[in-house]
């Protein structure tokens, strides 16, 4: 099954697959399994520590001493469940049809390269999400369309601010707060309007790198789990930054339940 | 009318999952998956909800629904589990009660003067924070105990071929 890859060209490959993996936020026991799978059909045996910014490991081959040992950056990607499948069904097709290492970069390229969703249905999807989100929550027809228009505001700004590559505690901070002020005129009618504020800023919630975490944690990758989560709480530390503002703003208004 | 409460319910908890998920690119074919798992787990709590059970039990439940659902669908649209089903969690994160403890936060430094009003939000902000970690460590956890209860499905579920495994 081996062909005459050099075990430092499979290494390479291996070390930019797992990276791309933990950037766009799959938990770590896949990367792990995937990236020994792929070291499996090589007929090499890999090694891995993974941290929350790098990742060291180390090839051996499976019929010699040699060894090669690869340290590698974890790039901050969006997270991507389109990449999380499509990658971990690479390393299937690796291991089950031999690719060569030629064709997994080439497949790798193209998946890796592949245009995510439009923005401008997003957008429009993520304002669907949250109003039903008041609506579980028991709000009304008319703080839904509050809360529909609130994250549309919200959502467009964190799009536009992202497309600048803005500091993301700092685009956390402002849509939050811009989300929730716009909320804030439901206080000016008659409606659930405190539900209308609660749910304005939840499109903002990681809820990705919060179940991931757990997830990770569970399974024993108690170091990245951890670190996930503490990334993920910064963020939802700014929401509440942003959402206090508008509070500090409206709180005379505000009805204590 | 409960049924109608339940379905409205699963409606737009399918509805909250599609949107939530779609910020994370999810594989397009995955979608009408996401929303099944996020109705069925979401209506499955809210069910528990009304029969008096509390918050946390009954994400738990929902979160094993929508563990297992995923499980079965995952081998479909050759998607990992995770794909399916962190998506159709984000409805069930408790906003409410996280957005409650922001605000108890706020009005606790605001009323640093009034002894018996800041033991009311300091008790608001830690019966809030306890229910908000709990639901989302149980969901998060439960969603995930088929990956080890099944562990050689779960991790197979992106494999094209089988025929190549019973062969």
């Amino acid at each position: 099954m081996r062909r005459d890859e050099s075990l430092q060209s499979i290494a390479k490959f291996i070390a930019e697959y797992a990276a791309h993996m933990m950037g766009c936020g799959v938990h770590t026991s896949r990367v792990v399994r995937s990236a020994k799978r792929i070291g499996d059909a090589y007929e090499t045996d890999v090694n891995i520590s993974v941290f929350q910014r790098n990742i060291i490991l180390t090839l051996k081959e499976n019929n010699s001493d040699k060894i090669h040992s690869e340290v590698v950056d974890i790039p901050a990607l969006p997270i991507s469940f389109e990449h999380n499948a499509e990658l971990s069904a690479l390393s299937w097709n690796i291991y089950d049809n031999n690719l060569s290492l030629a064709d997994a970069w080439k497949l790798y390229n193209k998946i890796v390269n592949a245009p995510s969703i439009d923005s401008l249905f997003v957008l429009i999807l993520v304002g669907f999400a949250n109003a039903s989100f008041c609506k579980l929550f028991g709000g009304d027809w008319f703080s839904m369309t509050i809360v529909f228009s609130a994250t549309i505001t919200g959502m467009f700004l964190k799009q536009q601010m992202q497309r600048k590559h803005f500091n993301h505690y700092i685009i956390f901070i402002v849509c939050a707060f811009i989300a929730s002020l716009c909320a804030s005129t439901a206080y000016l009618f008659d409606t659930t309007s405190e539900i209308a504020l609660a749910t304005s800023v939840l499109y903002l919630v990681p809820g990705v790198p919060l179940i991931n975490g757990v997830i990770d944690i569970v399974e024993g990758y108690t170091l990245t789990g951890f670190a996930r989560l503490v990334n993920a709480l910064m963020l939802v530390l700014c929401i509440a930054i942003g959402l206090s503002l508008t509070l500090v703003l409206v709180k005379d208004n505000l009805i204590i339940n | 009318m409960f049924i109608t409460d339940i379905l409205i319910d699963a409606f737009f908890a399918a509805v909250a999952g599609i949107g939530f998920g779609a910020i994370s690119d999810p594989p397009l074919k995955a979608f009408p998956y996401i929303a099944l798992l996020a109705a069925a787990g979401h209506a499955c709590r809210f069910c528990l909800m009304s029969y008096g059970i509390d918050i946390a039990t009954a994400s738990m439940f929902g979160g094993l629904i929508i563990g297992f659902g995923s499980l079965w669908l995952g081998k479909r649209v050759h998607c990992p589990m995770t794909v399916l089903y962190i998506p159709a969690l984000l409805p069930m994160i408790p906003g409410k009660f996280a957005y409650r403890i922001v605000f108890s936060l706020i009005m606790f430094l605001q009323n640093m003067d009034n002894p018996t009003e800041r033991t009311r939000y300091f008790e608001m902000f830690f019966s809030n924070s306890i229910v908000t970690l709990t639901v989302i460590f149980l969901l998060a956890a439960s969603a995930t105990l088929p990956i080890f209860i099944f562990q050689k499905r779960a991790f197979s579920l992106t494999r094209h071929n089988n025929k190549q495994l019973s062969a």
